[in-house]
């Protein structure tokens, strides 16, 4: 028999690097790219962006985009950093013992006179001027967001546990578990926070708890999927050394399979956790607490100042969480 | 007899045949070498005298006790493996990894909160002396070893609870000729002392001579050879190593 084996090496059959199959699904997705870009307003972006560009170099005199980066910068600068209350409206005020580095000024009350048809001074009104008050406020603010987002991350873990452990093949009782397990992760994934969100909000009120429970039982799906994952790909050979000695599989996955996974584990929660802080940040906005709802108060009143403030902090928050993170992922992987 | 295999065949799902109606004894205290090519049914053997293999016919006995699944807890803390990769938990300390050699008899609370008795650490340091291991390798990571060192800790691990037998399947396979020499010494006084039977898995012939108070060859998943090592001629070998393409080659 003439076995391929047996054949010259000059007669071998070779394979195109592309195939008429491939070229045809390329052009396949690139038109329907083409169609999608005209309904999706990304052709629209596209020539926007050319148009802000060309204005940036001179070659035209009007931009739509330019126009709308002015009218931002004009409205969300400066910063606001301070807080000015009318002491008339602040509760067992003592001007004797003010608040650090705060002090007391006297302003006119301005009212608008409709029959004059501009402003007027009324009477003399005293405020008290923290020049740090607003900054403090919306770091105080990101801390309960940053804690929102640790407990959310903690609930997700406990949750995720017995998800990963019935999720993973080897380790789940039997074929009911492991498809209950795994349908419990998607479902738990597919599920928006906001939407959870809202609907905890109905359940328990305004504040953090709704958040913390909405990241909590979307998380668990992500980490439940990860951690089964990572617990079925482990080594087999340290898990059938530990099976051979006679151990149970609780005591296998402790002991033969944790020590290899852990390290993806760390960096799945560090992940998990960055994602949380993001996402606390605008569960405010459907009234689950932190951040986001001062953020959504400044945004509906148009204070544009105060947003920017409140963006920043998240900015530098959010960014430095991200740098001690990959330091710590570093150091754990490394460990 | 601690170990008997009485007409043991074993079939995979994909109709391949590892076994093919094996009966062998085997006694008390002996150091039995199995010899024979990849794919011959080594490791099919020794993985079935722990159950992580389950025959098709016949039947295996460990110490009278027929080998069944229901039977793995009373069977398998009484046998050590040490297999050909080592298969320790690399991110493990030497000692937390001699130590799950006592996990079938640890509460499940204890061994999750890592609270191995006093008696078993010191029994651990005693067995990491006994294969030429020292204070200073106690707390270091598996994975920072050297291959010799794995397997001197995998020796160690198999010795915890005091088996009556040792399964090492390839042992020395991944080890360099003055190490591989050195773990088979080292599982050989390990046993001698501890009086367990070994049952092990070679390619190397010489250190079969050397070491094995009983060889047996398998072929094509059949025992060709059965008989002490000094019967072990030149001819009986090729035949032992014979494989298809060979033999085809040949005929």
């Amino acid at each position: 028999m003439n076995t391929s084996s047996e054949s010259k090496p000059d007669k071998w059959t070779l394979r195109q690097p592309y195939s008429w199959k491939l070229l045809l699904v390329f052009l396949l997705v690139s038109a329907g790219l083409g169609v999608s870009a005209k309904r999706t307003d990304v052709a629209r972006g596209f020539h926007l962006t050319l148009e802000a560009l060309a204005y940036a170099v001179g070659l035209t005199d009007k931009a739509e985009v330019a126009v709308g980066w002015r009218n931002f910068m004009e409205r969300a600068f400066p910063l606001v950093l301070s807080e000015r209350t009318a002491t008339s409206r602040l509760q067992d005020f003592d001007r004797n013992r003010l608040p650090p580095l705060s002090y007391l000024v006297q302003e006119p009350t301005l009212e608008y006179d409709l029959a004059r048809g501009d402003w007027v001074e009324t009477e003399q009104q005293e405020y008290l001027v923290e020049p740090l008050g607003y900054l403090t406020h919306v770091l105080w603010k990101m801390l309960e967001t940053l804690e929102m987002a640790m407990w959310g991350t903690l609930l997700s873990i406990v949750l995720s546990i017995p998800l990963a452990y019935f999720g993973a093949a080897g380790f789940s009782w039997n074929s009911a578990t492991y498809t209950s397990a795994r349908a419990l992760c998607s479902f738990c994934r597919a599920l928006p926070e906001l939407i959870i969100a809202i609907f905890f909000v109905l359940l328990f009120g305004f504040g953090t708890l709704p958040g913390i429970l909405a990241l909590g039982v979307h998380c668990c799906g992500f980490l439940g999927k990860f951690f089964a994952d990572d617990i079925e790909n482990a080594d087999r050979g340290p898990q059938e050394a530990l099976e051979c000695t006679g151990a149970n599989r609780l005591k296998v996955l402790w002991y033969a399979v944790l020590p290899q996974t852990m390290p993806q584990f760390i960096a799945y929660i560090q992940y998990i956790l960055e994602r949380n802080v993001r996402t606390a940040t605008v569960l405010g906005i459907v009234g689950a607490g932190g951040i986001g709802l001062e953020l959504k108060g400044r945004l509906d009143l148009s204070d544009y100042a105060h947003v920017s403030t409140i963006l920043l902090v998240i900015f530098i928050t959010v960014f430095s969480l991200e740098q001690i993170s990959q330091r710590l992922r570093l150091t754990f992987i490394a460990g | 007899m601690i170990l008997r295999f009485n007409e043991v065949s074993k079939r995979f799902q994909d109709g391949s045949v590892a076994l093919e109606r094996v009966s062998l004894e085997i006694p008390r205290g002996q150091f039995c070498v199995i010899l024979g090519p990849s794919g011959a049914g080594k490791s099919t053997l020794l993985r079935l005298v722990n159950g992580l293999v389950l025959p098709t016919e016949g039947v295996v006995e460990f110490d009278g006790i027929c080998v069944r699944p229901h039977t793995m807890g009373r069977i398998r803390p009484r046998i050590g493996m040490v297999h050909q990769q080592f298969h320790l938990v690399p991110r493990l300390s030497v000692l937390k990894n001699v130590l799950t050699g006592t996990l079938p008899i640890l509460s499940t609370l204890r061994a999750l909160l890592g609270l191995f008795p006093m008696q078993a650490q010191r029994r651990a340091c005693r067995l990491l002396a006994e294969v030429g291991l020292g204070e200073e390798h106690l707390y270091r990571r598996a994975s920072q070893l050297s291959g010799g060192e794995q397997q001197r800790v995998a020796i160690a691990r198999a010795f915890m609870l005091e088996p009556q037998l040792v399964l090492a399947d390839e042992p020395v396979a991944s080890l360099d000729p003055q190490t591989s020499r050195t773990v088979l010494k080292l599982l050989r006084s390990a046993s001698a002392q501890h009086g367990a039977t070994v049952l092990c898995s070679l390619h190397q012939t010489d250190l079969a001579l050397e070491f094995a108070e009983r060889v047996i060859g398998i072929q094509q998943g059949r025992v060709i050879f059965d008989a002490k090592p000094d019967e072990l001629d030149a001819s009986m070998l090729e035949s032992i190593y014979l494989t298809r393409e060979s033999e085809a080659r040949q005929t």
